[in-house]
């Protein structure tokens, strides 16, 4: 296109300047007057050559073919007419009234007048009247309406063209409403390449309004906020990822792992009973978990009541399923009694593998429970001191997402406290459970132990040496793995052992603050 | 080769708006002038219903000009100005011994004039119609002054599109970067403005300097 600058071209080149410029001026005038979806905007793509001519590459869709297929049916000096018009929607552009008529023409020299000009000078004018119209085309009402429907479809009316050489003349009343504007012609061997518009100065009249909603987008497996739906049960597909332990109820309500930890220490007092405050179950990945049916990690990331992520079949021992925690029941601590315990022997051998995680997360929730915790669930640990002898949001040392619990603090949340859940006694030997105490003394440690005892008794979830697992699991550091069967067993054992240590502090700072010696089962 | 000036329609116009008004017009400006292979990009304004046709790659230096011009204005509230956009070819003029001189061809200058005025003075016409009506009311007179002055861009902006168009033949070759120059009020001018600034560069150039 550069050398039409330079050399003569001849008539060859006039024409072939001319037809450019009538393709270049149909795009122009589309590229602003075809709305579109933003979805369905093509990407810039790397400029061709011929998207040079006159030195202004247009991004924009090109012109459909049967309208570029009209230009080639125009004869000399026969106009391109372009009527962009508005029309009701869904109407298939009956009804439609013109708000723009755009026309360019080539019209012909009477005589040879344009036989001396030069094709390079025509062309380069052509810069000049391009530009032009590529500005008015922004300037004129029509392109905030085209704006407008680009944005959004569900408006009251659509914006159509139509292509051709000949254009029904309009009524003197549409003449009159109308606005002209006649760009100032190129003159070129062939003729003068005249552009000129017909416009309506304001589309007020037909007062565009949203019509409808854009269509909702039907998601199948929406977990929604438990806020706003808390009986809401999960679907199905999640239920199969989290297996069959989890007891439906602990589905309506689960904590999420993944709220922001500004919102936890208030949360957890608050929201007990419509939502479940954050809760960051003691998970060996740092990362939310992968669920298999393609649920959006995203939408667990809404906040305080957003459900808890969900852990993959296979990818979470059972204790952090059974982190799952009945918030319905509210922020409350477990009963004292260890009778449950007691009463039904070893938890694994009747209860089911939920209700053991369920009591567990009952465990968990004690640490973030404890209204007389220090400052806010962020303490960590060791040093925090609890007068009633209640748990404090201990420390996280013992959880496996060492990583989420340093940034988000203590996740537990604390569950019902009336039903009692565990008993002292019928222990193995550790230390822990045979703390749990058979006291009748309302104290937390006491209802610890007897937590620590169930677990300690429980049906052994998969393997079959999970008790000597557990054992093993005192004096082991807790270390996240990626193995999937042992991290099931090592997130049990880190659970136990982190529940041990909450018990030693308690008994220390109860004995501390009541002088008593810890109660023995 | 004549240097043809284009006067535009004066603005009037807040501080606060000169930015908006001042990209619009020169983008514009530029982007029917420069005949090199360029890629406009869509700017909506600020303060306007009006989208231009805005050239990146000048988007620096038309902003480091409307700061200070937008500093000048501060400094001479309420006064008339003017902001000149000229485009210039340069030649070498007589080789001598210490290197080149180079001359200053000016083909073509655009004359934007703007009048800079105060909000304050705006608010005062208000403040007889009592404390109940002035917020209603100086709402209804923004909007309709912004209005006036949205439909006077607009009036630039054609009269920038039709003398581009009219005034097509004094255009130099079309080169690979094209040379211009935008000149601000100086701090430093008193009564005649910006123009001795002008016609110092003008007389120093050699060129005959048209109005």
């Amino acid at each position: 296109m550069s050398g039409m600058s330079d050399s003569a071209g001849g008539r060859a080149g006039a024409e072939l300047m001319v037809e450019q410029f009538h393709l270049k001026v149909l795009h122009a005038v589309l590229a602003v007057r075809a709305p579109r979806t933003l979805a369905s905007a093509v990407p810039a793509a790397s400029f061709r050559r011929r998207d040079r001519w006159f030195h202004l590459p247009l991004h924009d869709p090109p012109p459909q073919p049967g309208a570029a297929e009209r230009l080639e049916a125009l004869a000399p000096g026969e106009p391109l007419v372009v009527d962009v018009h508005l029309a009701p929607a869904g109407g298939g552009g009956v009804g439609g009234e013109v708000v723009e008529r755009w026309t360019v023409a080539c019209e012909p020299w009477p005589d040879a007048a344009g036989e001396g000009l030069a094709v390079n000078r025509s062309y380069k004018h052509c810069f000049t009247l391009l530009r032009s119209v590529y500005a008015v085309l922004r300037l004129l009402p029509a392109y905030r309406v085209f704006r407008l429907l680009c944005a959004n479809q569900s408006y009251n009316y659509e914006m159509g063209h139509r292509v051709g050489s000949f254009a029904e003349p309009f009524s003197r009343a549409e003449e009159s409403a109308m606005r002209s504007h006649r760009f100032v012609p190129v003159e070129t061997q062939l003729g003068r390449l005249v552009v000129s518009v017909q416009y309506l100065p304001s589309l007020a009249a037909f007062n565009l309004e949203i019509t409808s909603l854009s269509p909702s987008m039907i998601i199948p497996d929406y977990v929604g906020s438990p806020v706003a739906e808390p009986m809401r049960a999960f679907p199905a597909s999640l239920t199969e990822a989290m297996g069959s332990a989890f007891r439906p109820s602990y589905q309506q309500q689960r904590p999420h792992s993944w709220a922001p930890p500004a919102l936890w220490p208030h949360a957890l007092l608050q929201q007990a009973k419509f939502s479940p405050p954050p809760v960051l179950y003691a998970s060996p990945t740092p990362s939310p978990p992968n669920f298999p049916c393609g649920y959006p990690q995203s939408r667990l990331m809404r906040g305080v009541s957003a459900p808890m992520s969900i852990p993959q079949m296979g990818e979470r021992s059972p204790v952090h399923r059974q982190n799952t925690l009945d918030p319905s029941r509210g922020f409350m601590l477990p009963p004292p009694s260890p009778r449950r315990v007691g009463e039904t022997g070893p938890v694994g051998a009747q209860e089911s593998p939920s209700e053991s995680s369920w009591l567990i997360g009952r465990m968990e929730g004690l640490r973030m429970a404890d209204p007389y915790a220090s400052s806010s669930p962020r303490h960590k640990g060791k040093d925090s001191k609890d007068e009633s002898g209640r748990f404090s949001a201990l420390s996280s040392c013992d959880s496996p997402r060492q990583d989420d619990l340093d940034d988000i603090d203590y996740p537990f949340v604390v569950d019902d406290v009336d039903t009692p859940v565990s008993q002292p006694g019928s222990s193995d030997g550790k230390e822990v459970g045979d703390r749990a105490g058979s006291s009748s003394h309302k104290s937390q440690d006491a209802q610890v132990g007897s937590l620590v005892n169930l677990l300690r008794n429980a049906r052994p979830l998969r393997d079959p040496s999970y008790s000597s697992q557990t054992s093993r699991a005192e004096s082991s550091e807790v270390a996240p793995t990626s193995s999937v069967m042992s991290r099931r067993t090592s997130d049990a054992l880190e659970e136990l052992q982190s529940f041990k240590e909450i018990r030693e502090r308690l008994l220390s700072r109860s004995s501390a603050k009541h002088q008593e010696p810890p109660e023995k089962p | 080769m004549n240097c043809e000036t284009c006067q535009l329609k004066e603005l009037e116009l807040e501080a606060r708006e000169i930015r908006d008004v001042l990209r619009c017009i020169l983008h514009t400006i530029f982007f029917h002038r420069t005949l090199s292979l360029v890629r406009p990009k869509d700017v909506d304004c600020e303060f306007f219903e009006i989208t231009y046709c805005g050239l990146p790659e000048l988007e620096k230096e038309v902003d480091e000009k409307i700061d200070q011009f937008i500093g000048w204005a501060e400094k001479h509230p309420n006064r008339r100005s003017q902001v000149c956009l000229s485009f210039f070819d340069e030649k070498n003029k007589h080789p001598g011994w210490f290197g080149n001189k180079t001359e200053r061809i000016y083909w073509e200058q655009w004359f934007i004039n703007l009048h800079v005025i105060s909000p304050k003075r705006y608010s005062k016409s208000n403040s007889s119609k009592g404390l109940t009506n002035i917020g209603g009311n100086a709402l209804e007179e923004i909007s309709s002054r912004r209005a006036a002055l949205e439909s006077s861009i607009h009036e630039v902006l054609f009269q920038i599109i039709n003398f581009a168009n009219e005034k097509r033949d004094h255009i130099p070759a079309i080169p690979d970067t094209f040379n211009h120059d935008i000149m601000i009020p100086s701090f430093s001018d008193s009564v005649f403005g910006w123009n001795t600034d002008v016609l110092r560069r003008v007389l120093n150039s050699g060129h005959p300097y048209s109005l």
